[in-house]
C-alpha cells in the first residue's frame, strides 16, 4: 500500500504542533485515497518523542536519530527525508511550512522529480489525484492544484486543528547515512529585546505599505495610537523600506500582538501580518480595496481611503475623552 | 568572482488583479509590472559584493518581451550583463521548470554565489531556490536576511519572532534572499545610460537544451484561480465620514478603551 509521510519537526526537543496537523491531513487524505499513514521524526536522542508521535496518530514512525541531526541543518534533513520517503514506500509526503520545511521540501520535490505545492490550506484526494488550496498573489487570490501521482506539499501552520486522538502506531530505525553535509550550522540568535513591547498595549494601531510615505506614520497613525492611548504598529514593507523599526512590526517574524482594540489601516492581509494579530479582541479594518483579505479577519471593516477615516477618527476619539 | 541573480517580473503590488476568462491565472495584458520585491533584494546583495571588490554581476529572467525593462533596469542599478530566456513555453514552467531552465544557464555561466529571491509576489510558491540547488548540487539557504563573504559564505537565515539561524555555506552556492536585507539602490541616470550599452543574450529552451520544462511538463496544475470566499467577514460601516467615524467611535467606547 502507498503511504503519506508526515515529515515532523522537532524544536528544542519537542515535536511541534503543525506536524499534528499534518496528522490530520494525513488521516483525512489516507482514509480518502487508500493509503497509509507514516510518519518521520528527525533529530538527535528523538527516541521517546518519537514513540508518543507514533501513539498520536503518526502511525508506523520511522526514526533518523544521528547526532549530525542535532541542529536543522539542510544537507542532513534532505538526505534523511529521501531516505524516509524510500522506506514508507511514501507517494505523499506531508511537511510544515515553516523556516525548516520551506528551506527543504522543495528539494525533495526537485530530488524525486515530482510535484511540489508550497503552504497549503487544504489538501483532498481521491485514488491518485490529491487537490491542494493555497494562497496566491499575498492572499488576494486563491488557487487550486491538481496533481496525479507522486508529491511534496508544504502545509501552512493553522490551516487545521491538531490531531488530538490516539491511535496504534510504532517506531522503526532507519538507518540512513546522513553524513557529508556542505552546510554548516553556526548557531541561533535570538532576537535582541526590541524597545516597544507592542504585546503590552491594549490598543495597536498598525499601518501599512498603503500609507504610503514615511513621513505620514507621524502625522496620520501615531496621533490614532496616541489618541486610543495604545502604541503604533506596522506591517513588514513598512519596516522593510526602512520607514520604521523592526520594533513595530506585527506578524509572524515580528511580534505577536492581542489587544483589545487592533486597527489595521493601508494593510492588505496577508497571512504573516493575519498570525501576528488575529488573536485580538476586536479588529477594525480601514482599506480602500473592498476585495483586501484583511476583511475576513476583522470585526468592523471601512472600504475608503485611510487618509480621510484616521485623521476624522482621531479627532473623534481626542473629542470623546473631553 | 561571478554572482548570478535570478529575477523574475511580477505584477506590480498595485496592479488590479482580475481573474482572466478561462479562471487559471489573472488577466495580464493591461497591467503595470515590476522586478518581484524580494528580487531588488537579492540584485542589492551581488551589487554591493561587486562595490566591494571584484566581481561580475549577470541577471537572469524567464519571461516574455516586457522583461526587458527589468533586466534593462537591473543593469541600470549596476548589473553587469543579461541573459532573457524568451520563449513562450517557458513562461508556462511549473517551480521544477524554472528550475531546470535556471540550472541550464548556471551550468554555463558557472557563477560562484547564485542569488534568488525568497519567494514571488505571484506565485508565492518559496520553491525554485532550493529546486535550483538541488539540480546544481549545490547548498543552499533560504530567507536570508544577511550574507558575509569569504571563502564560504555566511547567511543569517530569518526563523520566526525575531530570531536568526547563522549557517556557512561553501561555495559554490545559493543563498535566497529576503525582503528587509538591505536598502535596495535606484537606477542613476548615469547607470540607466551605461545600461543601454549592456549586452542582453536572448535564449530559449531549445538553446539551452532544456526539454523537460513548460507547459508539457507541468506536474501541479493549476484548475482554477479565484477570489477567496466571504467567509465570516468584518461588517462593513458605511455612510458619510462622520457618520462613519461615529460608528467606530461607538463601538470603540463599548470595548471599554476610550
Ligand atoms: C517568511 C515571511 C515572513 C513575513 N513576515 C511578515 C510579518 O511579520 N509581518 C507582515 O506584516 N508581513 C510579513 N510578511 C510579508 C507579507 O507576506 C506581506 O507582503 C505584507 O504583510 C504586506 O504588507 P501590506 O499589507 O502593508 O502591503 P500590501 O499587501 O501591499 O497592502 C497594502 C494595502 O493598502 C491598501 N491601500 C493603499 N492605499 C490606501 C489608502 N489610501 N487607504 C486605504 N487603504 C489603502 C491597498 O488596498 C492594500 O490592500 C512576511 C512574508 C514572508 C514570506
Ligand atoms: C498562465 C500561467 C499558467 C500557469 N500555470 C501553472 C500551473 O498549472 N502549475 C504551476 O505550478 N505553475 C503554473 N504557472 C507558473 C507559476 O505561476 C509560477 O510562476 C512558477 O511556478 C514559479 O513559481 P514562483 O514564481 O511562485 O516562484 P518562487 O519559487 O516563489 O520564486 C522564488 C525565486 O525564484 C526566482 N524565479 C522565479 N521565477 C523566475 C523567473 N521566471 N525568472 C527568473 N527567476 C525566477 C526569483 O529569484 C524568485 O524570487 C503558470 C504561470 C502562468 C503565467
Amino acid at each position: 500500500m502507498a503511504s503519506v509521510l508526515v515529515v515532523t519537526e522537532v524544536n528544542n526537543g519537542a515535536i511541534r504542533e503543525s506536524s499534528l496537523e499534518l496528522v490530520s491531513f494525513a488521516r483525512k487524505v489516507a482514509e480518502s485515497s487508500g493509503r497509509e499513514v507514516k510518519s518521520l521524526v528527525i533529530g538527535s536522542g528523538v527516541d521517546g518523542i518519537a514513540g508518543e508521535f507514533a501513539g498520536k496518530g503518526g502511525g508506523e514512525t520511522l526514526v533518523v536519530d544521528s547526532a549530525d541531526a542535532a541542529n536543522y541543518n539542510v544537507d542532513v534533513y534532505k538526505k534523511a527525508i529521501l531516505a524516509g520517503v524510500e522506506a514508507a514506500g511514501a507517494d505523499l509526503v506531508l511537511i510544515s511550512n515553516t523556516p525548516q520545511g520551506w528551506d527543504v521540501a522543495p528539494r525533495i520535490a526537485a530530488a524525486l522529480d515530482c510535484a511540489f505545492v508550497s503552504d497549503c490550506t487544504n489538501v483532498e484526494a481521491s485514488g491518485s489525484s490529491t487537490t491542494f488550496t493555497r494562497r496566491v498573489f499575498n492572499g488576494k487570490l486563491d488557487a487550486q492544484l491538481s496533481v496525479e501521482g507522486t508529491a511534496v506539499a508544504s502545509v501552512q501552520p493553522g490551516a487545521t486543528e491538531p490531531f488530538a486522538g490516539s491511535a496504534d502506531g510504532s517506531t522503526t530505525a532507519l538507518d540512513a547515512d546522513v553524513s557529508g553535509a556542505r552546510a554548516k550550522f553556526v548557531e541561533i540568535k535570538q532576537s535582541e529585546s526590541t524597545g516597544i513591547d507592542l504585546t503590552k498595549a491594549d490598543v495597536v494601531v498598525s499601518g501599512g505599505r498603503g500609507v504610503g510615505d514615511p513621513d505620514k506614520f507621524a502625522e496620520v497613525i501615531q496621533p490614532l495610537a496616541d489618541a486610543l492611548g495604545g502604541a503604533m504598529g506596522a506591517s513588514r514593507p513598512v519596516v522593510d523600506a526602512g520607514w520604521l523599526p523592526h520594533a513595530h512590526q506585527v506578524g509572524s517574524s515580528g511580534q505577536v500582538v492581542t489587544p483589545k482594540l487592533y486597527v489595521a489601516a493601508g494593510i492588505s492581509g496577508a497571512i504573516q501580518h493575519l498570525v501576528g494579530m488575529k488573536g485580538s479582541n476586536f479588529i477594525v479594518a480601514i482599506n480602500k480595496d473592498a476585495d483586501a483579505p484583511i476583511f475576513e479577519i476583522a470585526d468592523v471593516g471601512v472600504v475608503a481611503d485611510l487618509f480621510e477615516i484616521v485623521p476624522a477618527l482621531t479627532e473623534a476619539a481626542n473629542a470623546a475623552k473631553g | 568572482m561571478k554572482v548570478m541573480v535570478c529575477l523574475k517580473q511580477v505584477p506590480h503590488q498595485d496592479a488590479r488583479l482580475d481573474v482572466n476568462a478561462d479562471g487559471t491565472w489573472i488577466q495580464d495584458g493591461n497591467i503595470k509590472f515590476e522586478i518581484n520585491s524580494y528580487d531588488t533584494y537579492a540584485l542589492e546583495e551581488a551589487l554591493k559584493i561587486k562595490d566591494a571588490g571584484e566581481a561580475d554581476v549577470v541577471v537572469v529572467s524567464i519571461g516574455p518581451d516586457r522583461v526587458t525593462q527589468a533586466l534593462r533596469t537591473a543593469l541600470g542599478m549596476g548589473a553587469d550583463r543579461a541573459i532573457h530566456v524568451k520563449d513562450d513555453d517557458a513562461d508556462l514552467s511549473d517551480t521544477l521548470g524554472c528550475a531546470k531552465i535556471l540550472a541550464a544557464i548556471a551550468k554555463e555561466e558557472n557563477p560562484d554565489i547564485v542569488f534568488t529571491g525568497f519567494m514571488s509576489d505571484d506565485g508565492n510558491f518559496s520553491a525554485v531556490a532550493p529546486m535550483l540547488a538541488e539540480l546544481l548540487d549545490l547548498p543552499s539557504a533560504t530567507g536570508v536576511l544577511s550574507v558575509e563573504v569569504g571563502d564560504s559564505l555566511k547567511c543569517e537565515r530569518e526563523l520566526e519572532g525575531g530570531a536568526l539561524e547563522v549557517v556557512e555555506l561553501p561555495k559554490p552556492c545559493l543563498a535566497a534572499i529576503q525582503t528587509g536585507a538591505n536598502q535596495v539602490r535606484y537606477a542613476s541616470l548615469k547607470g540607466i545610460m551605461q545600461a543601454k550599452k549592456k549586452p542582453v543574450d536572448v535564449k530559449t529552451m531549445a538553446d539551452l537544451g532544456v526539454s523537460d520544462a513548460g507547459a508539457g511538463a507541468v506536474k501541479a496544475k493549476i484548475e482554477k484561480v479565484y477570489v477567496p470566499p466571504k467567509g465570516d467577514s468584518a461588517e462593513i460601516l458605511s455612510g458619510s465620514t462622520d457618520e462613519i467615524v461615529g460608528q467606530l467611535v461607538t463601538k470603540i467606547k463599548e470595548l471599554g478603551v476610550l
